[in-house]
């Protein structure tokens, strides 16, 4: 029998949500289920239910989670130890000794993972040219491993200097650790990264090894699980690029699933962007504690080499490649104060689900976000969750008087509206965190908005950044999930290499971009996967920088071997980003980064039926009172978005509701409903 | 009193999307010099400072770089204006590394940029940052400033849109490494533009009055903390005196440090006429970072998490510096070491504030930037002039906390040190060791947080300098604390290790094989260390921060084999000290 079912789930810290894709019947289907803290896989399997599908129908699962960065931040991995060069059993805890929070003598700094009793160190040397220094000590090290083994230690992560250069010490310790201790899981720093920078190298296979056993045993366990479900096919993860992996490479090399979640978002907009025929586009998801935005340029995600988990102070560094996300504390259950000398602040801190907002009824006191959407009627006590869920609108209205409005001397709409209005500044950060902050003109983009919360204040952000289309996706509520069915496999690799780039040998270049493609091409010739895609890469900067700028090597550049088109295509970068470039000072490689795609074939993204124009009696659930800044309280028509058609406008102001989730039009806007079922807005120009 | 009632016409949610605005853009300024710098301690180091200014250089928003040039920037805006008045105009950029007039030393290039609305004057953007090399003696002891490199007195570096290319020149030929200084410079006018670009579009989106209200509003929001704050602190006259360990130049002659603090109702006097005067070699500073000194101490015990960093926050606080102090030093005193004292200073102030505010101080720190300077030729056969460090030290513990380990001292903020990896593929150098000093924190109820030692191994000859100061006067402890380890050095010359009357080395050959030690301190104890619970003593040396030996002869704790307390002899020789 042929399946023709492919699967997408993604699980976050509320719900696990399902997207699924049957190639035959041409037919997507969704689910949404609470996420199950105790077993998580107990969460996919009601999902599945729920959207009425059987994993023995599919001939792939494809899976994002959070359980990794959940095992990170809420420090609840595996006993692990790391083995490091000697004399340099501290450069975990020492870090960059950096102090960010420079007038706050109550500071803090990142703590590592794993304590200082179980650092050890390894008598062997190598130099920064790669050469050996002082030869691997394996007697040492077999001692070493012996005393982990009596200390119970049931992770191992490796770290030697300059390993990059050459792993073979790595190797060799790797393999005596796993000799010793054939239970444990064990990792070492170059199969990570190759890139110079041992603090982050260490603080990256630190988290691996930290994570690993708590993230290969939940493999386990959706394996097993899809296998008593007679699934037969291929189950990939999603990785922090947005690119999948097969489930036996997530289980050694976990920390690459980081961002899965927002990654699937990402691509899911890379996808509908492609459809629609736009090259660049910000992607931005709201939920309950937090709003992210990637961005999209020439089609591609913007990606970053490294990132900083957990608040910049005490920020544990992961030096790999991941989707460029920027992130900041702004959600629905946002908690809004007066602090001293009368500032009005929202977030980070969130009233999270308990007690949660203070319309929710479950004890909260303080307002929120979402109290602040209820009191200007942009959501309904009575439709909230598509009416599963009654809100308290007398509480949101108490929160709002004696947490803001009393105080600062302004009524309770004024503090609602203020609320927003701060909370929507704050996340327009997070879109200039990944636009203006790279050198890129947030107007200049249109952006996609999903996540449950993120349709609400859509229109605002856009006016917030100057940006003129705003494209509200079909099942915003689920299109992390959605998002996946795009994804293909890939592999990212990179090497350090510092040369000038006018005397930098192309047969070396070829080498090492000969190797890693090889070793990108049998990754995905282990998998049922065929068409293989490689794009090359290189880290440059003038000399005497130490930033580099990452420039694609076209085929075209890379096979003629043209130095000079290389170099305008770096001046060009550099010019783009930050404004100027020195097209006369001499550039340097200093890594050169492939990434071999495994092409999968996406879904067709189906038409909607045509409608005549203008939203069909049906779709018009109310009119009701809602705020606008420029009018006041004015009657505003509710649509239900199931019934909406093809083509039909609809003209600010308004609200457009579904079951997760609502678009607010504010006066001034407009919106399509496209073929492909996506909401496009065109944003008002008044303020 | 409610600073948003009494002059305000800005709507309170206006002025806090005006103020993530600004935040912003001192952040996007930050970023732009940072990611296109040529130096290390540019971009590694974040030695740098870039701010928005109101049109009479009063600080708007200041994106950190060094905390301790809180002062030093808005000081060189303002007189910049001074000279200039009405000579600026759209398209100007003027530029300056007086060290009298930013407080600090020749290194500090300091370019400022006009911002225009609709043809008025409303702010300017200004950028200092460390360039690696400025001419004069490359190491070695200097007592005057014309050694120290080529001054730039206040000028323009653009006019109208148009590079003063004479200038360039001057300054070109004057410094080591011109296609690095270039560099640097081009990344500072990156900074400048920028800055001015986003404040623009802020202006345009929120209209000028709203902008400039709002930035008024922010400094009085401010004000009002610091007062607040100040208020809490009983009255008092408060004194505290520490010392440096001595010029460089006078081997063993102390410098003392000495401080004056009043308290009365919500405003702070620090009086600091009984710091040294100036001294003969290079560890002075100018009056602006005397002014910093009191003013860093004040923002971290009154507003230490308020942001944008305004003038605001020092309405309440007077500063009494008499020229010709060792941090308020007058030309033609030698500052290449500028950074050093003022750390002490500050320290000494939370010193002489403990009684009165014992928990919001903090006990000593290693208060020194622990870093090296090498120079000569590297492995491509050019001249390379480079620091390494910071190594970071040990950070003095609180009532409720323990110190901070290694971490970089107050002077500096977001400054990060070199990776090795990176250093030694750079430069002719070998890093043995980088690893914690145990025992270097001070005991006490709250242990101070561990010093570092880093060990360097020359792999070719070249030349190393070391300036650090506090050997002599260690981090101290508070409320029955003990002191830290301080700051020292040693040197390995022909395979034998050795250590001189002070950290310090100047011009120091180094042969390869030949090596160096730093060791920073660590942070003071705060409380009596015998009433630190043992159980953390004991968690301490399984860690291997504290030696078995101090847990029994500093915290009174006696240890099993196992690792566990033995709490009868712990009782015995706590008990003990009580006799």
């Amino acid at each position: 029998m042929t399946r023709t079912l492919r699967i997408a789930v993604d699980i976050g810290g509320t719900f696990t949500d399902l997207a699924a894709y049957d190639e035959q019947a041409e037919r997507l289907m969704f689910g949404k289920a609470l996420s199950t803290h105790d077993r998580l896989v107990n969460g996919i399997q009601d999902t599945a239910d729920v959207a009425g599908v059987n994993f023995e129908d599919a001939y792939l699962f494809l899976h994002g989670s959070t359980i990794a960065i959940n095992t990170l931040l809420e420090r609840t991995g595996a006993r692990t130890a790391l083995l490091v060069t000697e004399g340099f059993r501290d450069i975990y805890e020492i870090g960059r000794v950096n102090r960010p929070d420079a007038y706050n003598l109550f500071f803090s700094k990142h703590e590592p993972l794993t304590p200082r009793s179980l650092r050890f160190e390894v008598p062997e040397r190598r130099l920064a040219d790669g050469t050996v220094h002082r030869p691997l000590d394996e007697t040492r090290v077999r001692e070493v491993a012996q005393e982990l083994k009596a200390k119970g230690v049931e992770s191992v992560a490796i770290i030697l200097l300059h390993a990059y250069r050459d792993p073979s010490h790595e190797i060799r310790v790797r393999e005596i650790v796993q000799e010793v201790l054939p239970d444990a899981f064990v990792t070492a720093s170059h199969t990570l990264s190759q890139e110079y920078r041992e603090f982050e190298r260490a603080s990256t296979v630190a988290a691996n090894a930290y994570v690993g056993p708590r993230v290969s045993a939940y493999v386990d366990e959706i394996e097993q699980h899809l296998g008593e479900r007679n699934f037969k096919g291929d189950f990939f993860v999603v990785q922090s690029t947005g690119g999948l992996f097969p489930a036996e490479h997530a289980r050694r090399e976990c920390v690459r699933m980081l961002e899965s979640g927002p990654a699937g978002g990402v691509i899911g907009a890379q996808a509908i962007c492609a459809r629609m025929g736009l090259s660049d586009a910000i992607a931005f998801d709201m939920g309950g504690t937090t709003a992210k935005a990637g961005v999209i340029v020439d089609g591609r995600p913007l990606t970053t080499g490294s990132a900083l988990i957990g608040g910049y102070e005490k920020a544990l560094p992961i030096q790999i490649p991941m989707m460029d996300i920027f992130e900041v504390g702004t959600g629905g259950g946002s908690l809004a104060q007066v602090g001293k000398g009368g500032a009005l602040r929202v977030g980070p801190q969130s009233a999270g689900s308990m007690p949660g907002p203070a319309c929710y009824g479950r004890g909260g006191t303080k307002p929120t976000v979402t109290d602040a959407n209820l009191l200007l009627g942009r959501l309904d006590d009575k439709q909230f969750l598509g009416g599963d869920m009654p809100l308290d609108l007398a509480a949101a209205e108490l929160a709002l008087k004696t947490g803001i409005a009393d105080p600062l001397g302004l009524d309770v709409v004024e503090a609602a509206e203020g609320i927003l209005r701060i909370a929507v500044t704050t996340m327009s950060l997070a879109v200039k965190g990944v636009t203006t902050a790279r050198g890129l003109d947030a107007g200049r983009f249109a952006m996609v908005v999903y996540g449950g919360a993120g349709p609400l204040h859509a229109s605002a952000i856009a006016r917030e950044l100057g940006v003129s289309t705003v494209i509200i996706p079909f099942s915003p509520g689920h299109f992390s999930a959605y998002g996946m069915l795009f994804s293909d496999l890939r592999y990212d690799y990179v090497r350090s290499i510092f040369r000038k780039l006018a005397d930098a040998p192309f047969e070396e270049l070829a080498k090492l971009y000969a190797g890693m493609e090889t070793e990108g091409r049998e990754a995905i010739g282990r998998s049922s996967v065929r068409e293989v895609r490689i794009v090359r890469a290189a880290d440059m900067r003038y000399v005497g920088q130490e930033h580099a700028v990452t420039v694609e090597l076209s085929d075209e550049m890379f096979q003629s071997q043209n130095r000079d088109a290389i170099r305008a295509a770096f001046d060009d970068e550099h010019q783009q980003r930050y404004g100027t470039c020195a097209p006369k000072e001499p550039v340097e490689l200093v890594s050169v980064r492939m990434t071999a795609y495994g092409v999968m074939k996406p879904p067709p993204i189906s038409d909607l039926a045509q409608g005549s124009g203008a939203p069909a009696p049906d779709a018009l659930r109310a009119t009701k009172p809602v705020y606008f800044a420029s009018t006041g309280f004015v009657p505003t028509p509710v649509y239900r978005r199931t019934a909406l058609r093809a083509g039909d406008r609809i003209q600010g102001p308004a609200l457009v509701e579904e079951h997760a989730s609502t678009t607010v039009l504010q006066p001034g806007d407009s919106l399509v409903v496209d073929a492909l079922g996506a909401l496009i807005m065109t944003i008002g120009s008044d303020r | 009193m409610s600073a948003i009632t009494t002059k305000s016409k800005v709507d309170p949610i206006v002025v806090e999307i005006i103020r993530n605005g600004l935040l912003a853009v001192t952040e996007e300024m930050k970023s732009n010099l940072m990611r296109t710098a040529y130096n290390l301690i540019i971009y590694e180091a974040l030695d740098f400072t870039v701010g928005l200014f109101t049109k009479t250089g009063e600080t708007v928003s200041i994106g950190l770089g060094l905390p301790m040039f809180i002062r030093g920037m808005s000081e060189t805006v303002k007189a910049k204006i001074a000279k200039f008045g009405d000579d600026i105009h759209p398209g100007d950029i003027l530029v300056t590394n007086d060290a009298y007039t930013t407080g600090s030393h020749l290194n500090h290039f300091t370019f400022t940029m006009p911002v225009y609305h609709e043809g008025e004057l409303i702010a300017f953007t200004c950028c200092m940052a460390h360039w690696i090399d400025v001419g004069g003696a490359p190491g070695g002891a200097t007592t005057d400033i014309y050694s120290e490199g080529i001054q730039i007195p206040l000028m323009k570096y653009q006019k109208a849109g148009v590079v003063n290319q004479d200038l360039l020149d001057i300054i070109a030929i004057n410094v080591r490494m011109p296609d690095r200084a270039m560099g640097d410079l081009r990344a500072q006018i990156t900074a400048i533009v920028s800055g001015e670009k986003r404040f623009s579009e802020l202006v345009q989106r929120y209209g000028k009055n709203e902008v400039l209200g709002a930035i008024d509003i922010l400094a009085d929001q401010s004000e009002a903390v610091a007062r607040a704050n100040t208020l809490s602190i009983p009255d008092g006259i408060y004194e505290a005196e520490s010392f440096m360990d001595d010029d460089g130049i006078t081997i063993g002659k102390r410098v003392p440090i000495k401080v004056k603090v009043e308290v009365k109702g919500d405003e702070m006097t620090i009086d600091l006429s009984d710091v040294s005067k100036q001294v003969a070699g290079f560890y002075n500073s100018g009056i602006t970072t005397g002014i910093s000194c009191a003013q860093v101490a004040y923002k971290c015990l009154t507003t230490p998490v308020d942001y944008p960093v305004n003038d605001g926050a020092f309405r309440s606080l007077k500063v009494i510096m008499p020229p010709g102090r060792v941090i308020s030093a007058v030309r033609p005193a030698p500052m290449r070491w500028w950074m050093a004292y003022p750390m002490t200073v500050i320290d000494t102030i939370f010193k002489a504030l403990a009684p009165a505010m014992p928990d919001r101080v903090i006990a000593g720190h290693h208060a020194d930037l622990v870093v090296t300077t090498l120079h000569g030729i590297n492995q491509d056969g050019r001249f390379f002039i480079t620091s390494i460090g910071p190594v970071g030290g040990g950070w003095g513990a609180k009532s409720s906390e323990d110190g901070i380990g290694v971490t970089v001292c107050i002077n500096d903020g977001d400054t990060h040190n070199g990776p090795t990896e990176q250093m030694e593929a750079k430069y002719p150098i070998l890093v043995e060791k980088y690893g914690l000093r145990t025992d270097s924190g001070g005991a006490g109820e709250y242990r101070g947080g561990l010093g570092a030692e880093m060990v360097v191994t020359a792999l070719s000859p070249f030349s190393f300098n070391t300036y650090t100061d506090r050997q002599h006067c260690p981090p101290w402890g508070l409320e029955g604390g003990l002191a830290g380890y301080g700051n020292a050095l040693e040197m390995r010359i022909d395979g034998e290790w050795r250590s001189g009357p002070n950290a310090k080395a100047f011009s120091q050959r180094l042969k390869a094989g030949d090596a160096y030690r730093v060791l920073s301190g660590g942070g003071g104890g705060f409380g009596d260390p015998r009433l630190r619970p043992a159980d953390k003593v004991a968690h301490d040396v399984s860690e291997g921060y504290v030696s078995l030996d101090a847990a029994r002869t500093l915290y009174g704790v006696a240890l099993n084999d196992d690792g566990s307390v033995d709490e009868a002899a712990t009782k015995g020789l706590r008990a003990g000290a009580d006799k």
